[in-house]
């Protein structure tokens, strides 16, 4: 038991950490660039998608596992159709959750509505769910503790480059580089910087 | 053998066809029964209110955009008229959705910058090298020799949303072709020169400056300040007052006339001007 916990434990920190998302797969780029002006929209947006990416995650491996992977269902090779499977059920499941959020908690969709169904076709989220698959990750709690990582590496990673660009927008910054291109040079450094985690956990 | 070839895709491809189908046909059930049973009702009469606004969510009124401010009025039908772009029209038309009556509203109201000189005209003691800020030289004691005058660092520029405002020649200057009025300029302005002026015509006078010094120090900072004589407090006393070395005018009361051209002529330092559309460009600094 105490060894499962471990494994757990050390399956979150290296996705968090050392496998994240962000700065070693270059996923989910996009909202890492686009919403981390202010830390609170940036917070927001993290919270949102480690949301997405749990039940994402979570239903994914569920399918993966139970239909596409299922040894009785082999001789069909039904693996072939993972990828809109997996499109499938992000973008079935987010739009059932923003109904849900807008009919019983109206105040949360306000705050979170609108990055919803932006997220759903982030690929952060379809690519977790693919790294689950190809890593072979054999149980549901690892896959949802993996998920929740996931998310929570993103958040990091996006408020980390909130708190920068905050401090960066009073810099004196050459005119040549102003806007996105110290935006990506201080993305690469970030990068470089956590690069310095890898093998750290084998 | 074609024919062979495509029975044998078939026979090989069903099954991923039907997951997907399966999995497509499950959603698109599971979505229509949520849809139907976690439906939410909307007020129809903020979706009217909202059509109403003008839809560019600037943020004047106070609220986040023109969505959450035609909540906003739904629920509480006192909040109409805080819609600077709009403005009366628009007012009117809300009214009408809600069954309710305006009175008043006014001109619609446009900014004014309370300063006239541009670098030229200004006395500077040393060269400001610091953010390129007007908050942040602001903070710097002797930026400038006029501590009450445009910074022109353009942080209304960086406010305005409508590209309306353009520093000329260090001078904050309104292109009141493309202003709505949304006062996101006067918020912005550290040394709250930009008031937002209701305009009664297409063209409106003004004192184009905020020095309170008296009338020596403002001449040594710069060459187009007002220095507080009352010249056009003489010409016309129901429009001007002069009050603290600085001339204000009551920009309700302005019509304009015989006397409040003569004010501007003999203004000796020709600090009152047309600010507005069609203005004219005001006459150059006295050497």
């Amino acid at each position: 038991m105490a060894d499962y916990i471990t494994t757990l434990l050390l399956a979150f920190t290296s996705i968090v950490i050392i496998n994240n998302l962000v700065f070693t797969k270059f996923l989910g780029t996009c909202p890492y660039l686009g919403v981390s002006g202010r830390i609170d929209m940036a917070f927001g947006m993290g919270m949102a998608v480690t949301f997405v990416i749990t039940l994402a995650g979570t239903l994914t491996w569920l399918v993966d596992h139970y239909i596409l992977q299922n040894p009785a269902l082999a001789q069909y090779g039904l693996g072939v159709t993972n990828y809109i499977c997996y499109i499938l059920i992000i973008a079935g499941a987010v739009q059932l959750v923003e109904m849900y959020l807008r009919k019983f908690f109206p105040s949360l969709y306000e705050s979170f509505g609108i990055f919803l169904p932006l997220i759903t076709t982030n690929c952060a989220i379809l690519g977790l769910c693919i790294f689950l698959n190809l890593w072979g990750t054999e149980d549901l709690i690892k896959a949802i503790v993996l998920s929740f990582g996931a998310g929570i590496g993103f958040t990091m990673a996006i408020c980390i480059m909130a708190g920068i660009r905050e401090n960066l927008a009073l810099a004196d910054v050459p005119k040549a580089l102003r806007g996105a291109p110290i935006t990506l040079i201080t993305a690469g450094l970030l990068t470089l910087a956590f690069m310095g985690f890898a093998g750290m956990i084998k | 053998m074609i024919l062979m070839n495509i029975i044998d895709l078939w026979n090989n491809s069903w099954p991923a066809g039907a997951i997907i189908l399966g999995l497509g046909l499950l959603f698109s059930i599971v979505l229509l029964i949520a849809s139907i049973k976690l439906k939410v009702e909307v007020d129809p009469k903020i979706e009217q209110v909202r059509a109403a606004l003008p839809g560019i969510d600037c943020g004047a009124c106070g609220f986040a955009g023109c969505n959450s401010y035609a909540k906003a009025i739904v629920a509480n039908p006192q909040l109409i008229g805080k819609c600077a772009p709009g403005g009366a029209d628009c007012s009117a038309k809300i009214a009408q959705v809600l069954n309710l009556q305006v009175s008043g509203g006014g001109h619609a109201k446009r900014p004014i910058v309370h300063c006239r000189s541009h670098s030229a005209d200004r006395t500077f003691y040393a060269k400001y090298d610091g953010i390129p800020s007007c908050t942040a030289a602001n903070a710097v004691a002797n930026v400038q020799a006029c501590k009450w005058g445009c910074l022109g660092f353009g942080d209304c520029v960086r406010a305005c949303k409508f590209d309306a405002l353009h520093v000329v020649d260090g001078l904050s200057t309104v292109d009141y072709e493309k202003c709505t009025g949304c006062s996101a300029c006067a918020k912005a302005c550290p040394r709250n020169l930009i008031e937002m002026v209701p305009f009664s015509q297409e063209n409106m006078m003004t004192v184009a400056c905020k020095s309170k010094e008296n009338g020596k120090t403002t001449k040594s900072a710069c060459k187009v300040g007002c220095i507080g004589c009352g010249i056009c407090a003489k010409q016309d006393s129901e429009l001007f007052t002069v009050e603290n070395n600085l001339s204000r005018m009551d920009y309700v009361k302005y019509q304009p006339s015989e006397k409040t051209q003569a004010a501007m002529d003999k203004c000796p330092t020709g600090v009152i001007v047309y600010r507005g559309k069609t203005a004219p460009l005001p006459r150059p600094a006295k050497e």
